[in-house]
């Protein structure tokens, strides 16, 4: 017996002296890694490693090696709490970063604060996150609310719809974004004659969107992740749902995989999005390419906000006077740093503080390849407007 | 009207398929009452080797049928026999050890098809996934309706085979009553058994069915675990006629109920559904239809 102890001590020990020899600055980054929203989780892990590689073969933090440790939030704020709690107190982080749903997020938020822990958000978007005052919690990507700023010009010079149909995922992220559309649309003059959310991982959506024929609407617009909607355009197609335009609400509409499981009915649908490729962002085409390159699969907004994210916590941590919370707290308020997702520097304006504020775009899949429409100034392909369904669609 | 009669048809077609993937839930509940909490978990593997057979050879799901639940079928007898029956001979502090070991088997699968196709989202797609027949401006998805066929002639053919064939009046006899079953002479755990291995070859053809139409994920199996559930109860246990009015039912509830009250309670309006079966129906459809 006593034999075994000394044995397994040792062996103990044998696994933790690399981490003796080399100290390292530990950052847990809390993201879906398991369950439905796994898809996304893995492109913002894949964008964080790919980012730390270059990071610490720059150097680390003045000197020392940076470490991301990634806790799976499985999709649910539970879990994501305990995550955030399990870092915080057994891993001696010394900040948060991550943060996808916006549930899980506004759960992780809670805890960082309350430990007084920096927490860096890079996806989570619901708007309350950054309406609580909370002076630990920093984000890098837009609010829900600013998704459809873009769409807002495009709607007034372009389209002039008279109606509109908002439909939604019932989680924080599309409640809150169909109440910022519903908002949008009513300074915009457009009446909203059906605003109704739906379970998500429904099969058939077909009892919704016939409601939304009856209305017969100039705009749809949808606030759902991947999978919902290849099922929600594919449907559309088969009921012949014909409004103006169909467009997406950020999220799951600009995957590739929302192509890939719609086929054609993805075709002309317009979606908000927060990043693309071709922006003039120093760095925003070369991480696209080495992203590919590495993976051997494509990337998007999600990916870009997860990597320009890491960049964030390594310059901050580089600034900060310490690695104590307040210290790196301080350090990230003070930031002012181009990255390949837009400049990032928190502000306060709205009810929002510690938010970072850039601009929203407007693609369109074009032939089964996502393009930038709007803003003119900076597109990469002209919009495909006034829309021929039938055509689009075959008979 | 339009509105109506267009929820009527997508409820029907999806009831079907809720159809044959409780009939395989309620066979076994019916034999060994027992609750399959890994039902949804067993149509999710069965929709991998679809997917599977889809990508690689190239086999079509209405094809794959022949393969998924024959594969299905020797997955099935092989949990009942090793995993399920050793429990019954165990002296245990909860009757219910089967029903967690159902859990647990659901959970290893779930995370085992995870760890070999990662938790993308996947599809097939074929040349009919999106093609519909417009009747009089009504459209009616047309793998759906084929799922629909399918399925009411895999539960003919059970029915067929659990009224006239010798194999199929022991299953209903150990359903009815195992003691006096053992007694004449029936092989009571070969009977579990093979049930198991029935239910898991019905629902993986439910399985096979859907993915023309829906997506596939790991953690795809507990909903629809939930569903064959609320099926059973509906239907009664053990009944197959229960089994699909009950499916049909709730996929018409659903779908007046999205229409009618609000697409987000489509999931209230089948517990609410449930619930009130369970306090005016304890029996479920059974005691309506005697069969």
């Amino acid at each position: 017996m006593k034999k075994l102890l000394s044995f397994v001590l040792i062996a103990c020990m044998a696994v933790a002296m690399p981490t003796f020899a080399e100290e390292t600055i530990k950052v847990g980054i809390i993201l879906p890694l398991t369950g439905e929203k796994a898809k996304f989780g893995e492109i913002e892990k894949r964008s964080f490693e790919l980012a730390l590689e270059e990071i610490n073969k720059a150097g680390g933090i003045n000197g020392k090696k940076l470490e991301f440790i990634f806790e799976d939030d499985t999709g649910r704020p539970d879990v994501a709490r305990s995550a955030a709690e399990k870092l915080i107190t057994k891993d001696k982080v010394v900040m948060l970063g991550g943060g996808y749903g916006s549930s899980e997020t506004f759960a992780i938020a809670g805890v960082a604060q309350q430990n007084k822990m920096p927490f860096l958000v890079n996806t989570g978007s619901d708007n309350k996150i950054t309406e609580q005052g909370w002076e630990y919690v920093f984000r890098l990507n837009q609010p829900v609310s600013e998704y459809p700023k873009a769409l807002a010009s495009f709607l007034t010079e372009v389209v002039k719809p008279k109606t509109a149909v908002i439909l939604y995922e019932n989680t924080n992220f599309g409640t809150s974004g169909s109440k910022e559309f519903a908002k949008l649309c009513e300074e915009l003059g457009i009446q909203v004659v059906m605003n109704e959310g739906y379970e998500h991982g429904g099969v058939d959506f077909k009892p919704l969107l016939i409601k939304v024929k009856e209305k017969n609407p100039d705009l749809v617009y949808m606030i759902s992740y991947v999978m919902d909607a290849a099922l929600l355009m594919k449907q559309s197609m088969e009921l012949r749902l014909k409004p103006k335009l169909f467009v997406g609400g950020g999220a799951g509409f600009t995957l590739p995989e929302f192509q890939k499981n719609a086929g054609k009915a993805s075709e002309t649908v317009f979606s908000a999005t927060l990043w693309y490729q071709t922006l003039k962002y120093p760095g925003a085409q070369e991480y696209y390419n080495k992203f590919v390159e590495k993976y051997k699969s494509d990337t998007e907004y999600h990916g870009a906000q997860a990597y320009a994210a890491a960049y964030v916590i390594a310059d901050a941590l580089k600034r900060a006077k310490s690695l104590k919370p307040e210290d790196v707290r301080q350090a990230l308020a003070e930031t002012d740093l181009m990255t390949a997702y837009g400049p990032v520097k928190f502000t306060s304006y709205d009810k929002m503080t510690n938010q970072n504020k850039l601009p929203t775009y407007l693609v369109q899949w074009i032939d089964g390849k996502l393009e930038l429409v709007w803003p003119k100034e900076i597109a990469a392909k002209p919009y495909v407007y006034p829309i021929d369904w039938d055509k689009v669609w075959g008979q | 009207m339009y509105t109506f009669f267009q929820t009527l048809v997508a409820g029907f077609l999806i009831g079907g398929i809720y159809a044959l993937v409780g009939i395989g839930m309620t066979l076994i509940m019916g034999v060994m009452k027992i609750i399959n909490l890994a039902h949804g978990q067993l149509m999710m593997v069965s929709m991998y080797l679809t997917y599977v057979l889809f990508t690689q050879f190239n086999i079509d799901p209405y094809v794959a049928l022949i393969i998924t639940m024959p594969a299905l079928f020797l997955l099935g007898l092989f949990i009942q026999k090793y995993f399920l029956n050793p429990l019954l001979r165990v002296e245990s502090i909860l009757p219910e050890n089967q029903v967690l070991m159902t859990v647990g088997i659901g959970m290893v699968l779930t995370e085992i098809m995870r760890f070999i196709f990662r938790s993308d989202y996947k599809s097939v797609k074929t040349s009919y996934s999106m093609s519909a027949i417009y009747l009089k401006g009504l459209s009616i998805n047309l793998p759906m309706l084929i799922a629909f066929g399918i399925a009411l002639v895999l539960t003919i053919a059970l029915f067929w085979f659990l009224l006239k064939t010798d194999l199929g009046k022991s299953i209903r006899a150990t359903a009815q009553n195992k003691e006096a079953a053992v007694l004449l002479g029936v092989n009571a755990e070969w009977i579990t058994i093979l049930t198991y291995g029935i239910g898991a070859g019905l629902v993986a053809a439910a399985g096979s069915l859907l993915l023309p139409i829906y997506y596939l994920f790991p953690d795809i199996g507990g909903p629809f675990t939930l569903k064959a559930f609320v099926i059973t109860m509906l239907g009664g246990m053990g009944s197959t006629v229960g089994a699909i009015v009950g499916g049909v039912v709730l996929g018409i509830a659903e779908s007046l109920g999205s229409t009618y009250v609000s697409m987000a309670l489509r999931d209230t309006v089948a517990m609410v559904i449930f619930i009130l079966v369970l306090i005016f129906l304890p029996g479920g459809l059974k005691k309506i239809t005697k069969i």
